[in-house]
């Protein structure tokens, strides 16, 4: 199978790239009725699988799930998760046939064989559902020409879905149609019934390409949302060692410090970020992030021009195929570091204190963002795509960090996206080293505003506040918040 | 030298209010008292200023008697509780515990009794006795989670019982228990007492151990002693009843069947929690469901709710419609109005009180949709009549329990539904909001509704009550109308 992106002529890669619209919620004025009375088959039964499917079936949808033999005769966790919930289960012999829309919600790296296994059973004018877009886009999978291929992707943990739909709202969705697969022209409604069903269309829905999808994915996973995050902590807490922190209050600081900050940033972008920050400490952070961004940028770029070319997937399938081999040696890696192996303290830290005294990790948080931001939007991903993929998740991921550190970040997160934290990590961290040389606990382990009188120079100040808040990211992730927490604005009245 | 707690002069302010003005209290060796008063008089507050967990203005001298056995400690129990799951986070949601996921991730009640054990330094033993007497060993592998509310608060006061303070301060310790286990719960107070721990208990409701020597309530921000409970409680004047006119229509019922169950089985694994439920409710009738902890009350309404998993594998009927026919959960919700303690648990109580109960339009937890001008004008008629509006634009945590609970009753009967649920509603009010809430029942069920009403306290019920529904380890016990009994 050849890479789908790399197979098209420049203009439909840019035509595709440049598939984004957020959605207005009278799209979804027909709800589920696209869906209504169908036989949908979805194989798989993990954390999404399961959390999606009680959804569905809340919402009056008809919901089976189709298991391989071995996970039905074995009894294993996911044939246990769907019977116990008392939805009909049964192998792909047995359900493939009878679906109208067949939901592949298993991980990445089994798309091939799934799909392979299913597309000969699936019937005529049937539709397959993807919740992300890799197997189409760089493997290439050519699915049968009279089946429809559309992608609903929530952009939250299966458990979270779940939490939202029963409170009566639901996570920020993606979806998109294939273009090569709309034989009949009904997969925007089916992927608009789909999303309904979850609940995603409550909490704003964004209309992507696969191809868009999986650009802005593959490179926010890789650089800001997980590969940064694990440089930062891993440095920042190195730092405070190096420098006679106690090891359990440094380790505290950092791995609850990013939940906090990145709380700032969910609700209020970079902005209400570095804003948490004292003047002087705001600052001093935005010098620091933009020496950080100067350094990082041509790795960003490196990192999109290999998503882009296809030569990340390519390596990284040649590690699918050898077993997982460096995947599994860099994970039992992270695991040896001394910021895994070293528990939080049993200190008190205030909600204040993890700005005062992580000014270095705003700075990698705010360096983190902007470029991956910039970068993709340099390649032609449009900014809506572009802050989902970067700052939207970005709290997301932080909230795994501060449950179990980054075994923990790395056991959640796909696969993919941890092979391709490992790969950033292992390039950023050297890159950082003489920049780390001259880092002290001034901004990393104790309070900046220490022994300082708090006074600055106010066109400075005033110039740092525009650069900050004039940035694309801002504009943007201003206007989507707005649309997407529409029920944080109503709490406060 | 004696134990002594001696209170003088105290004060203390929250957000722009004086919750007590040079309160004085001396509890003297010997003595347990019971500390009653209405709805955010201050109960509350004063017990966690004897536990330590608010400072406060003025004198407070606790002394403890070195030579006793019994650690030198004031415990305070909430009458709220709330746990987390392995990872440190809380965000559950009440339906949580019907679904079925192979992935534990909250503690069992065994682990989370080793872990107190092995803080205090208690006996296991101990705590087993104490777990058999309250009809709590059969629950030891359960997870948190899996625990009605009755059974979250045996668990809480069995681990006080367990460590055996000197003080022992307990915030409403019958809210959700039985009558059994209310009785049980006294005599293992009075053996407490016996053993050297003074109590000091707050609640309003009669059914004390017999150990209580000292009364006393808090009035106009001081405390006032009296010689039994409700002694000043009784001059309480009825509020009149004018209910809003929107609430006073008829429900429009699209079915004369509301609930039909047939031979309803529920099970998690091994363990089965409802046996052959037959069940019918038609269209405006008044029900009583009673039941023991854990007897699958709750279970048995959150199939009526659209709440459980296992609705789809079973024959129910809501509304005239088979359930799993293509409905959604909204729909069926659209047509209720229920109240439930897991829901006030789980709610999120960072959102005003005027939203809390708009969302009952909407059945969200939050507010996610701005509510119309006429759905405004109705919230705000309503919050009136419960005395709310005052506290419309304060967060709903920011409230006492009772007027909490009052918001959120707001808010299960604001679309003036076809069939109200309420789920031991009264919990947390005192005799005055209970007498107010069900004359607000009585006056509702005129109209013609349909009511499953849950309550162990028989003497707070509604009087428009007719049928009664009984479980008793999952299965109907006994369903009798109440009329045809009394004829």
């Amino acid at each position: 199978m050849a890479n789908y992106f790399n197979t098209l002529p420049l203009r439909e890669k840019l035509n595709q790239l440049g598939v984004c619209d957020f959605m207005d919620s009278a799209e979804f004025s027909d709800g589920v009725e696209a869906l209504k009375g169908k036989k949908l088959v979805i194989v798989g039964c993990g954390a999404q699988g399961l959390n999606q499917g009680l959804n569905l079936r809340d919402s009056g949808l008809d919901i089976s799930y189709a298991l391989r033999k071995e996970a039905i005769e074995g009894k294993r966790d996911s044939w246990k998760n769907a019977t116990e919930n008392n939805f009909r289960v049964g192998t792909y012999e047995e359900l493939i046939p009878t679906a109208d829309l067949v939901i592949n919600l298993t991980p990445d790296k089994q798309h091939t064989s799934v799909v392979n296994a299913v597309m000969p059973l699936m019937k005529e004018g049937s539709t397959l559902l993807y919740s992300h877009g890799f197997n189409i886009v760089e493997e290439g999978m050519q699915v049968r020409k009279d089946i429809t291929v559309i992608m609903v992707a929530p952009k939250c943990p299966g458990s979270e879905v779940r939490a939202e739909y029963v409170r009566g709202f639901g996570v920020p969705t993606l979806i998109a149609v294939h273009p090569e697969n709309d034989p009949e022209g009904k997969g925007l409604e089916q992927a608009k019934a789909y999303c309904v069903g979850t609940g995603g269309h409550r909490a704003g829905v964004l209309r992507s390409s696969f191809v868009a999808e999986v650009k802005s994915d593959l490179m926010g996973e890789q650089t800001i949302l997980c590969g940064l995050l694990q440089t930062g902590s891993i440095l920042s807490f190195d730092k405070m060692i190096e420098k006679g922190i106690e090891p359990g209050y440094a380790s505290k600081l950092v791995q609850y410090g990013v939940e906090v900050i990145t709380e700032a940033l969910k609700q209020g972008g970079i902005t209400a970020m570095m804003d948490r920050l004292s003047n002087v400490a705001k600052i001093k952070a935005f010098e620091l992030s933009e020496e950080l961004k100067g350094i990082m940028r041509p790795l960003f770029q490196k990192h999109q021009d290999d998503i882009m070319s296809g030569e990340f997937s390519r390596t990284m399938m040649e590690d699918w195929a050898n077993g997982d081999q460096k995947l599994l040696t860099w994970r039992a890696a992270t695991g040896e570091t001394a910021f895994e192996k070293t528990p939080a303290g049993d200190v008190r830290i205030g909600e204040q204190e993890y700005f005062d005294n992580a000014l270095l990790m705003v700075a990698f948080i705010r360096a983190g963002v902007e470029l991956a931001f910039e970068t993709m939007v340099e390649a032609g991903i449009k900014p809506e795509s572009a802050y989902y993929e970067s700052l939207h998740e970005t709290p997301l991921i932080a909230n795994t960090i501060a449950r179990k550190k980054l075994f923990e970040m790395n056991r959640v997160i796909s696969d993919t996206a941890e092979y391709g934290c490992y790969l950033f990590d292992h390039a950023c961290k050297p890159l950082l080293a003489d920049f780390m040389t001259k880092i002290d606990t001034d901004v990393i382990g104790k309070n900046y505003n220490e022994g300082k009188d708090g006074a600055v120079d106010n066109r400075e100040l005033i110039s740092v506040n525009d650069n900050i808040r004039s940035h694309q990211v801002e504009l943007i992730g201003a206007e989507l918040r707005k649309a997407m927490t529409a029920m944080k604005a109503i709490k406060t009245t | 030298m004696d134990r002594l707690i001696h209170i003088r002069d105290l004060k203390l302010r929250y957000q722009q209010n004086t919750v007590f003005d040079g309160l004085n209290w001396i509890i003297r060796e010997g003595e347990h008292w019971l500390l009653s008063g209405p709805s955010g008089s201050g109960k509350t507050s004063l017990a966690k200023v004897l536990g330590g967990l608010i400072g406060s203005h003025g004198a407070l001298d606790i002394r403890f008697d070195p030579l006793s056995p019994l650690p030198q400690q004031v415990l305070y129990v909430a009458s709220w509780y709330q746990f987390k799951n392995l990872e440190g986070a809380a965000n559950f949601y009440y339906q949580q515990r019907y679904t079925s996921l192979q992935a534990k991730d909250v503690i069992s009640v065994r682990g989370e009794l080793n872990n107190f054990g092995a803080e205090h330094s208690l006996d296991p033993q101990a705590a087993g006795v104490l777990a058999t007497e309250l009809g709590f060993s059969k629950l030891m592998n359960a997870t948190l989670l899996e625990l009605s509310s009755g059974e979250h608060k045996k668990l809480q006061l069995l681990k006080a019982l367990w460590l055996k303070p000197q003080y022992l301060v307990i915030d409403q310790p019958y809210t959700g228990l039985d009558r059994e286990s209310r009785e049980k719960l006294n005599r293992l107070f009075n053996q407490l007492a016996a053993s050297g721990t003074q109590l000091i208990i707050i609640s309003n409701h009669a059914g004390l151990p017999s150990c209580i020597n000292k009364f006393a309530e808090i009035r106009d921000r001081h405390l006032i002693e009296t010689s039994g409970i409700g002694e000043i409680q009784a001059d309480h004047v009825p509020v009149e009843l004018s209910l809003p006119e929107f609430l006073q229509l008829p429900p429009a019922y699209t079915s004369d069947e509301i609930v039909r169950m047939a031979n309803v089985n529920i099970s998690y694994g091994d363990k089965q929690v409802l046996k052959n439920i037959n069940w019918k409710i038609a269209a405006g009738e008044k029900w009583l469901l009673q039941g023991h902890n854990g007897s699958g009350k709750s279970t048995l309404l959150s199939l009526i709710n659209g709440d459980h998993p296992q609705s789809y594998a079973n024959d129910i009927h809501l509304f005239g419609r088979r359930r799993g026919s293509g409905e959604s959960i909204w729909d069926i919700k659209q047509r209720i109005g229920l109240i439930s303690p897991e829901l006030h648990w789980y709610f999120d109580t960072s959102t005003t009180v005027f939203s809390s109960v708009a969302s009952g339009f909407f059945d969200s937890i939050g507010l996610y949709k701005q509510p119309g001008y006429k759905q405004s004008r109705q919230v705000d008629a309503l919050l009136v009549f419960l005395g709310l509006a005052a506290e419309r634009n304060a967060p709903l945590g920011s409230l006492p329990l009772g007027k909490q609970r009052l918001a959120l009753l707001g808010r299960t009967i604001i679309k003036n539904p076809e069939l109200l649920i309420l789920d031991e509603p009264c919990q947390g009010l005192d005799d005055q909001q209970t007498t107010q809430f069900n004359r607000l029942v009585d006056a509702l069920a005129e109209n013609g509704l349909t009511m499953i009403y849950v309550g162990h306290f028989e003497s707070a019920l509604p009087s428009c009550i007719q049928k009664k529904l009984i479980l008793e380890q999952g299965e109907v016990k006994l369903a009798e109308d109440l009329f045809e009994r009394i004829l």
